[in-house]
């Protein structure tokens, strides 16, 4: 076996380019361009001409751009679980639910048992029965319900293989819903309304305190004002400060011993315990970090429709923010939102009003929208046979899933006994 | 492992305690369900053997299934996540060759015949679906991480549903099965005409699979194959068309069981496959994932499981349907995840 | 090679016993490890050696018998606890993190020994900028201890077989073990190179204070390094000795060489 062989040159990069040059490039660039969207839509679009907005009203209304977050939030959260920990989850849906859920329960007159109301800082109007606490309460207890839930769902099932551990995840993802959908009547108590779900939420505001409102121009900036279905703008700010938060937290993440950890146990995982990291306590954190962010889009989605219904999360749900992961690249946060904000929006505007175009051109009557179940699954099929690294991969993850993979018979044992 | 110290096992193994106390809690749950089920029993005997020959109606169509997901599992340890959408594929197809093109209505001779023709048709059709996923997708994924192709059938998996969106449309279809209603009258027992028939198709197709794999040479391939792949390539087989061969049984097998759930149950929704392909895998776990004799017992077992708690007075009913089942999912691959027949493997990390 | 004078154990195996089902690995073998010593075991293939060193690693559990690090029972706990309880390994295959740098496999293996939260860790505090900037500083003092400290922030897979070997030593010292189980660490190397690492094995002894347990098939090696020599054969132990003992045992080289078939021969 040729020992010695010189220092491997040629295409793979000597020396890592890990470089935080690199991460402060694409964190400008995207605030540059939340900022301008907020400009855009608060002082330049109501300038326009009625063409103009009606055209930005049917391809890109803030209404589309603000779910794309919600699932720019969650699918930075399911990043964690799959890209950085490489654990396949495909019932992450679960945690969107039990967050939208807890939205329902702390910000809506739902328990009108408590007839007078708890009231923390909210925008909503008082003396209505039922919990009100204020919204960035609400997220952070959403996100700390889901965590532990997260924790108690991998508990026992972190240790299986993969593939197991994929269906176990997908059971939940299906059972969580379902405990929902049927919560009406649990012992004579109603938890989730059933099918009726909860709404409406309360009205939530930006700040708890402060002027209601600022005027520059043509735009109205809210501060304290409770936000009604018509304040999309201030909304959009509000969902870009949780996106924003969740992906300062990957970061801060991966870059410390946590995010080692959870790279060495994708490389190799024996290899990682045997050199003193615990590994069900590692993958725990990958599921509760994920289970949290989780839970933070649960909640800004329940906002963003001001209602939970249990209709709303299905496993489909699991595998578009899959679709997403993988298409933006696993493990590069960027690439993921990116991946994130482009499948959002051509599920929910894109492909309608591009089937609309379409078939009032040519006078057809194809079902567009339908066809996003085969737009997602081929999106899958594809990227994992000609670029499994994702559109966006990071220098490392570019590697991981290329290489030929060790075999995996490669065990301790050598062969031997 | 090579084997050079080999000893003779002591009469009895020993048992870690971990083993003991998951053994007494298996016992106490199969005396609980058996006290659950003779009370039930007692309760209203007629509706008792109603619902338990649903439930083995319904098992039979999961065992169907479930063979699918074993085999493949069982050959490249690949859980083919399309499998349960292939399912409901068949039940498509048989809905458009059946009734819309022979336009089978009730009963006569020769929509009987038809419907045999049916069958082999769509097996022939599912098969060929399954073999042609196996090898656009899943053949170069076969040394990949085991991330990639497990992605890659959930991607198949989305795809298939889509076509049975483009055939069948989004909501739920009825059609009018070749099956007479009502059944076999013994006493105040009915057995259902659907029952009879799933009984009659599905155990030649289970002894003609039995067959193919214990005694013909593909089948040894088979076994070969699962095995030891390289070992079996060393040996002179040729792997490719041995799991493609894989695939085109676990398909047909799907693809019978999509024609018996539409002449028992008269319906086709494009999202059927997913639920009852879920279902059918607990299944197959349930009986030993990789054990051919387990998808059987597994299938039959859910569907009784399935049934029972439908159905009698004293089960959870049908909104906890797939709570129930996906719970036991989740307790067997937590405790048990060789399921009944099959072996446990060292727990290594 | 006289034998240590320290007379405590940094490692005391009694009485492993290793059952697969019907299948008997390792019977009833003991075995110590002398504070600071260098002691090998070997055998022929299929001896029951990785069997053996699995369960001193903890990742498999013994049927029968007890380990003890230092003074603490470490029979059944899980991998993780007894590598942070100071036994550190390198594998037979090199088990890198190819896509880290050196610098950072060998950090991985202080994850034990520091203690930074998530909130930490999120929250970049002082205690966890002075964990990490410990931790680099650490790494880099271990790689240059090893030789290859020049590619601190080379990816690993980019590093030459004597390097990776070199960093995967670096990495298992992270753990500041008791313990340092090397397997076959001189698989591939040529006689000059195998030389160069038995001095090296003998420099980390002495410049680190710690106890080496070595699996090896060259037996060049074997002979010069170790201090004492334990010899398993079908799972039991057959002969345990300074090397001149072991070289003339003759039920030593009956186990290698009185063979008939494909087993026997030294790699």
């Amino acid at each position: 076996m040729a020992l010695s062989t010189p220092e491997a040159v040629g295409t793979a990069p000597a020396k890592s380019d890990l470089g935080s040059s690199h991460t402060k490039r694409w964190a400008l660039w995207f605030t540059a361009i939340a900022v301008l969207v907020w400009v855009f839509y608060s002082f330049i679009l109501p300038y326009l001409g009625s063409g103009a907005q009606t055209l930005v009203r049917e391809w890109m209304p803030l209404g589309s751009i603000n779910e794309a977050l919600v699932w720019v939030i969650c699918a930075v959260g399911l990043n964690v679980v799959v890209g950085y920990a490489g654990l396949l989850d495909l019932g992450f849906v679960a945690f969107w639910a039990i967050g939208g859920y807890t939205a329902g329960w702390l910000m809506s007159t739902f328990f009108n048992q408590i007839s007078n109301g708890i009231y923390v800082l909210s925008a909503a109007p008082p003396n209505q029965p039922g919990i009100h606490l204020n919204f960035w309460l609400v997220l952070v207890a959403a996100g700390c319900v889901c965590a532990g839930a997260g924790i108690i769902i991998g508990a026992p099932t972190l240790r299986l293989k993969s593939d197991y551990l994929a269906l176990v995840t997908l059971g939940f993802g299906e059972i969580i819903p379902q405990v929902f959908l049927n919560g009406a009547d649990i012992h004579g108590f109603n938890f989730t309304n059933g099918a009726l779900g909860i709404a409406p939420l309360d009205n939530i505001s930006p700040l708890p305190f402060g002027p209601s409102t600022v005027t520059i121009g043509k735009a109205t900036i809210a501060i304290s004002k409770p936000l009604g279905p018509f304040d999309v703008t201030a909304k959009y700010v509000i969902f870009v400060l949780v996106a924003a938060f969740c992906v300062f937290v990957s970061l801060r993440i991966r870059e410390g011993r946590l995010g080692r950890a959870w790279l060495a146990i994708r490389e190799d995982e024996l290899a990682a315990s045997m050199m003193g990291v615990p590994l069900m306590r590692t993958k725990l954190a990958a599921y509760a970090v994920g289970a949290f962010m989780g839970g933070l889009g649960g909640v800004v989605y329940a906002v963003h429709n001001n209602s939970v219904f249990p209709d709303r999360f299905s496993f489909a749900i699991s595998i578009i923010l899959l679709a997403m992961v993988v298409l933006g690249g696993m493990g590069n946060v960027w690439g993921v939102i990116v991946g994130a904000l482009v499948l959002a929006w051509f599920n929910s505007t894109g492909l309608p009003q591009f089937g609309q175009s379409f078939n009032s051109q040519f006078g057809t009557d194809i079902n567009f929208p339908s066809y996003n179940y085969l737009l997602f699954g081929a999106i899958l099929v594809l990227m994992m046979l000609f670029r499994r690294e994702g559109l966006f991969p990071e220098t490392r993850t570019r590697q991981v899933l290329q290489e030929a993979e060790r075999s995996d018979d490669e065990e301790l044992d050598g062969g031997e006994v | 492992m090579t084997i050079t110290a080999v000893e003779a096992a002591d009469s009895r193994p020993v048992l870690l305690r971990r083993e003991k106390f998951e053994r007494g809690i298996g016992i106490a749950l199969l005396v609980g369900v058996t006290i659950w089920l003779i009370w039930n029993f007692f309760a209203g005997p007629v509706q008792f053997i109603n619902v338990g020959l649903a439930g083995l109606r319904l098992g039979a169509i999961y065992a169907l299934i479930a063979l699918g997901y074993t085999l493949v599992y069982g050959i490249i340890e690949l859980i083919n996540f399309a499998h349960g959408d292939l399912f409901m594929l068949g039940s498509v197809f048989t809905s458009i060759v059946l009734v819309q093109w022979f336009g089978a209505g009730t009963g006569s001779a020769k929509d009987w015949g038809l419907m045999v023709l049916t069958l082999v048709i769509v097996m022939g059709l599912c098969a060929g679906l399954n073999v042609t996923a196996e090898r656009v997708a899943y053949r170069r994924l076969r040394r990949a991480p085991k991330l990639a192709p497990l992605i890659t059938a959930v991607g198949i998996s989305f795809i298939f549903q889509w076509f049975g969106l483009f055939l069948n449309g989004s909501s739920q279809k009825n059609w009018p099965k070749v099956i007479p209603d009502g059944g076999l009258v013994l006493g105040q027992v009915t057995i259902d005409w659907s029952t009879i028939l799933v009984v009659v198709v599905t155990i030649p197709l289970l002894l003609g699979l039995s067959y193919i794999v214990q005694r013909t040479r593909q089948g040894k391939a088979m076994r070969a194959t699962a095995q030891d792949q390289d070992a079996a390539r060393l040996m002179g087989i040729n792997v490719d068309r041995t799991i493609a061969f894989t695939f085109a049984l676990g398909g047909a097998m799907a693809g019978a069981a999509g024609l018996l759930y539409l002449e028992t149950f008269g319906t086709t929704r494009y999202d059927a496959g997913f639920q009852l392909g879920l279902i059918a895998f607990t299944a197959a776990v349930l009986g030993g994932i990789g054990n051919l004799q387990g998808a059987v017992l597994g299938g039959v077992l859910i569907g009784l499981i399935q049934g029972f708690n439908d159905g009698l007075p004293y089960g959870f009913g049908q909104k906890w349907s797939q709570t129930v089942v996906f719970t036991i999912l989740i307790l067997l691959m937590v405790f048990k995840p060789e399921g009944i027949l099959g072996k446990p493997t060292i727990e290594k990390v | 090679m006289t034998a240590t004078v320290d007379t405590r154990n940094a490692l005391v195996a009694d009485g492993i016993t290793v059952r697969f089902g019907g299948l008997v690995a390792v019977r009833n073998v003991s075995f110590t490890i002398p504070e600071r010593g260098i002691v090998s075991l070997i055998g022929p293939n299929g001896a029951g050696k990785t069997t053996f060193f699995n369960v001193l690693t903890g990742l498999y559990r013994p049927t029968t018998g007890s380990v003890t690090l230092g003074d603490k029972d470490v029979t059944g706990l899980s991998p993780h606890t007894i590598a942070s309880m100071g036994m550190g390994r390198t594998f037979q295959n090199i088990r890198l993190f190819g896509l880290m740098t050196a610098a950072e496999n060998v950090m991985v293996a202080m994850h034990s020994h520091t203690t930074s939260n998530i909130f930490q860790i999120v929250g970049k505090t002082r205690h966890q900028r002075r964990e990490e900037k410990e931790g680099r500083e650490f790494a880099q003092e271990l790689l240059d201890f090893v030789g290859v400290g020049r590619h601190a922030d080379e990816y690993a897979r980019n590093l030459s077989y004597g390097d990776q070997r070199r960093l995967e030593v670096a990495r298992a010292l992270a753990l500041r073990p008791r313990v340092l189980l090397l397997d076959e660490p001189t698989a591939g190397m040529n006689p000059q190179e195998s030389a160069v690492f038995v001095d090296f094995v003998r420099r980390v002894r002495e410049q680190r204070g710690l106890s080496i347990l070595l699996i090896e098939h060259d037996m060049s090696v074997v002979m010069r390094v170790s201090e004492r020599i334990t010899v398993l054969d079908q799972g039991e132990k057959i002969a345990e000795g300074g090397p001149d003992d072991i070289r003339n045992n003759p039920r030593v080289v009956e186990a290698y060489l009185g063979r008939t078939g494909t087993e026997g021969s030294a790699r």
